[in-house]
């Protein structure tokens, strides 16, 4: 009995032990028709899990402990060992009601998310998240996360934008948890020792490829083996996509270079709609150059943004919350600052983040490692000198459309739809909880609430050991049809070129401030762009441990990424969130309720931009195409907690 | 004799911090009930919760060593160490020797936060000994940036391509 290409990350007996029905490889014999040399083989191993879980960051390793605690045969397939997937960036915090520092509740945190969002978020999937908000930081201390202390020993909160106590009118609340300034490290940690007590068996550096839809139904996923070419097919009744972002389709990102949307891309693939890909969130204060994050929580523990006139313009833009104020008003601001003439550096491109007027012994204990980021990458002494930031592209508040038990859905005749055996969370997914805007210290918490709802869900409609239905026999032919394709590419333009033209375009024609024209001559260069992935040209034809492979894959599904978002940018013509137009600069809502509401009539759902963007693309052509779907204002419970009805946004 | 005893007791001394420092045990520390009251990092979930030790890898040729060395150079949880490493890589990984391959697997690979390698290398944090070395060294000279060249980003593949050569 041939042992599947599997690291001994588990016990090693327990994989016997386990249904693994079906281990011997068989040949998927394709002909290479770009030459006539001889036939690629690639061995296919095929497997029956109950739950396959793509993604082995925060959202997928508590999505995958949750099912094996749940008794589920659970998979995790993953292109990173678990504890190197970006989550383990993350050095801010997660956002509760635990109510340590001063009286809180979890219904003015629900209000801060939902007027973060800009009244894009779904009411109750918000609703959802910040009521489980407190439970899920009291489960992951009872795993064993050291959350940093107050002397009592009550978790230690700090202050994050866009928090509030009293629906906005009881000044900042400090509800942010952290673990020192590696909360994301911790967080994988924790999560994944756990999984392994339940016998999660982990594929780590297997390259997820596609999902294998069979009548509009989820099947499982294929992948395959970085370490030994192999190719994998991970059959299931339920499918968890926790891929993260995508915000390398951007020149300058903080992200690390394996947030590529592979997650999106399958979906688009599969021929499913993404969500809402247009909104793009830009960290105020990325590194100038390198694009390196520097955190928010500088600010929360009271560094300033000033511009070349040594103001703290926050203060005008946003009188109460100042450098705390949302994400999206900070960059706006930034950017007009640098567009008025106000920037500083020789080109005036950029502002400057002070942190010299704090005690440097608060800056070493509370955040440490700045100094060494703005060293290494912008030769600056923080003791000293300010950092010199732009705002930079961060998060995607879009993805895979999911309802706020963790379901795909698709919209239908005017309904939403569940996609049966597929399910998101993460930053991949979009429940909705960011809506046009997310804010600080809401990701690593809608991971944790996520990744737990769908593993609950799951638990809920089906049963462990449950028999699958069958499967064509060559289900997944064309994905292995198009590695082969792309590892023998003998095309004209290089990866990298293709790449730098796409992170370039959508540099210059999609980022913090957009404009018609901009926009439109952007989707134009996009697409033809999409057309140039024909020529592709690779040079590595190995198939074990191919590098140039995997990031010429990856290319592809960043390609799908970067053709909607610029084209649902195109398509809003408002301004809502992080999504910022020129030559439309407010919201255009169903009422304007800048005015008294009395009197006023509701817009038709054609004629306002209060709904979120559905986006599918024809993968031949590259031709995207839009549709829209109400926002859900309702809350869960009308009664525990009353929905918010959209107001002006200003902090 | 009592210089012995205070070499015994040196001894036992340098043995417990040479522990403590280490990233991952290969059993669980089960009486500890550490929970992490102190104010700042404690990193005791470190020690409660161990995960599976790194082992190397073996039967590898050096060329398949390098090039999965080279996937997980290029591909970290940070973006700091994606620019750092996959720089230090095009500079050093062609050239390596064997055990010198070795030590950098252990390195990029064993520790499980990303963010250690990175305060290693810029000699914010003590490098502990397990990890100490020709490697190691080679990383923190080269993190300095005497030359001062520009790290804007990781660079592209195509230095690998002999066929543009």
């Amino acid at each position: 009995m041939l042992f599947c290409a599997y690291k001994p990350l588990t016990n090693a007996i327990v994989a016997v032990k386990r249904n693994v029905i079906d281990c011997i490889p068989r040949n998927v014999l394709l002909l290479n028709k770009h030459s006539d040399r001889q036939i690629s083989q690639y061995p296919v191993v095929d497997h029956h899990f109950d739950a396959v879980v793509v993604g082995a960051g925060g959202a997928g390793l508590r999505a995958a402990f949750g099912l094996s605690e749940a008794g589920f045969n659970t998979a995790c397939v993953t292109k990173l060992f678990p504890t190197r997937s970006h989550t383990v960036a993350a050095q801010g915090g997660i956002n509760a009601a635990l109510g340590n520092m001063e009286a809180d509740d979890w219904r003015w945190h629900f209000y801060d998310t939902v007027k973060g969002s800009d009244w894009l978020g779904d009411q109750d999937a918000i609703h959802y998240m910040t009521e489980q908000a407190p439970a899920s930081v009291v489960e992951l201390e009872n795993f064993g996360m050291p959350f940093s202390r107050t002397e009592d020993g009550k978790i230690y909160q700090r202050a994050f934008g866009g928090q509030s106590l009293k629906f906005g009118k009881g000044g900042q609340a400090h509800r942010c948890c952290c673990v020192a300034d590696r909360t994301g490290h911790s967080l994988l940690h924790t999560l994944y020792g756990r999984s392994l007590r339940f016998d999660t068996s982990y594929f780590v550096e297997y390259f997820a490829l596609d999902l294998l839809m069979e009548d509009g139904e989820c099947k499982g996923v294929i992948a395959f083996c970085m370490e030994d070419g192999s190719i994998h097919r991970f059959r299931s009744k339920n499918t968890v996509i926790a891929t993260g972002g995508y915000g390398r389709t951007y020149f300058s990102c903080t992200s690390a270079h394996t947030s590529t949307g592979d997650g999106n891309a399958m979906v688009t693939r599969a021929g499913l709609p993404c969500q809402d890909l247009e909104f793009v969130q830009f960290h105020p204060t990325g590194i100038y150059g390198a694009g390196c994050l520097i955190t928010e929580g500088c600010r929360g523990e009271g560094g300033i943004l000033i511009n070349s006139e040594g103001e703290r313009f926050m203060e005008r833009y946003a009188p109460n919350a100042k450098d705390l104020a949302s994400r999206d008003v900070v960059s706006r601001s930034m950017t007009i600052e640098i567009r008025e003439g106000r920037g500083c550096g020789p080109e005036k491109d950029h502002v400057y983040l002070q942190l010299h007027h704090l005690p440097p012994q608060q800056l070493a204990v509370r955040l440490p490692g700045i100094s060494e980021t703005a060293m290494i990458f912008a030769g600056v002494e923080v003791t000293k000198e300010p950092i010199p930031v732009l705002p930079t592209v961060h998060y995607n508040m879009g993805g895979v459309p999911t309802n706020y038990k963790g379901q795909v859905i698709t919209h239908v005749g005017g309904e939403d739809k569940v996609v049966p055996g597929l399910y998101a969370c993460g930053e991949a997914a979009c429940a909705s909880v960011h809506g046009a805007n997310r804010l600080g210290a809401n990701s690593l918490l809608d991971l944790v609430v996520f990744g737990r709802a769908c593993a609950l869900t799951i638990a809920e409609t089906g049963t462990p050991g449950e028999k699958l239905s069958p499967l064509k026999p060559n289900a997944g032919e064309e994905s292995v049809a198009n590695l082969d394709k792309i590892r023998f590419a003998e095309g004209t333009i290089r990866t990298s070129e293709i790449r730098l033209n796409m992170q370039k375009t959508m540099q210059n024609h999609a980022a913090v401030f957009r404009t018609g024209d901009l926009l439109k001559e952007g989707c134009d260069k996009m697409d033809a762009i999409y057309q140039s992935m024909e020529d592709i040209k690779t040079f590595d034809r190995g198939i074990v441990w191919n590098t140039d492979l995997v990031e010429s894959l990856e290319l592809q599904n960043l390609m799908l990424n970067a053709v909607q978002t610029i084209h649902s940018a195109e398509a809003r013509k408002e301004s809502r969130g992080a999504h910022a137009r020129e030559d439309y600069q407010d919201r255009m809502d169903e009422l304007d309720y800048a005015k008294p509401l009395a009197g006023q009539e509701k817009k038709s759902f054609d004629q306002h931009w209060r709904k979120h963007t559905l986006s599918t693309v024809d993968i031949k052509t590259g031709k995207v195409t839009l549709g829209y779907r109400p926002v859900i204002d309702r809350s869960l419970d009308q009664e525990e907690c009353s929905a918010i009805p959209p107001a002006i946004r200003s902090y | 004799m009592l210089g012995v005893l205070v070499k015994r007791v040196s001894l036992v001394v340098n043995r417990v911090y040479q522990v403590v420092l280490r990233p991952t045990l290969a059993c669980p520390v089960s009486t500890r009930g550490y929970k992490g009251e102190a104010s700042d990092d404690s990193r005791g979930d470190l020690i409660e919760i161990p995960l599976p030790p790194w082992t190397e890898k073996d039967g590898e040729t050096m060329d398949m060593k390098r090039r999965r060395l080279l996937f997980q150079s290029r591909k970290r949880g940070m973006l700091e160490n994606c620019i750092l490493l996959s720089l230090f890589a095009k500079k050093y990984l062609n050239t390596m020797s064997e055990t010198q391959l070795r030590q950098y697997d252990r390195l990029i690979n064993e520790p499980s936060n990303d963010w250690d390698i990175y305060y290693w290398a810029t000699e914010a944090q003590p490098v502990p000994n397990v990890y100490a070395g020709e490697i190691m060294d080679l990383l923190k000279e080269f993190t300095k940036n005497k030359d001062q060249e520009q790290r804007l980003d990781a660079p592209n593949l195509e230095y690998l391509d002999k066929g543009s050569q």
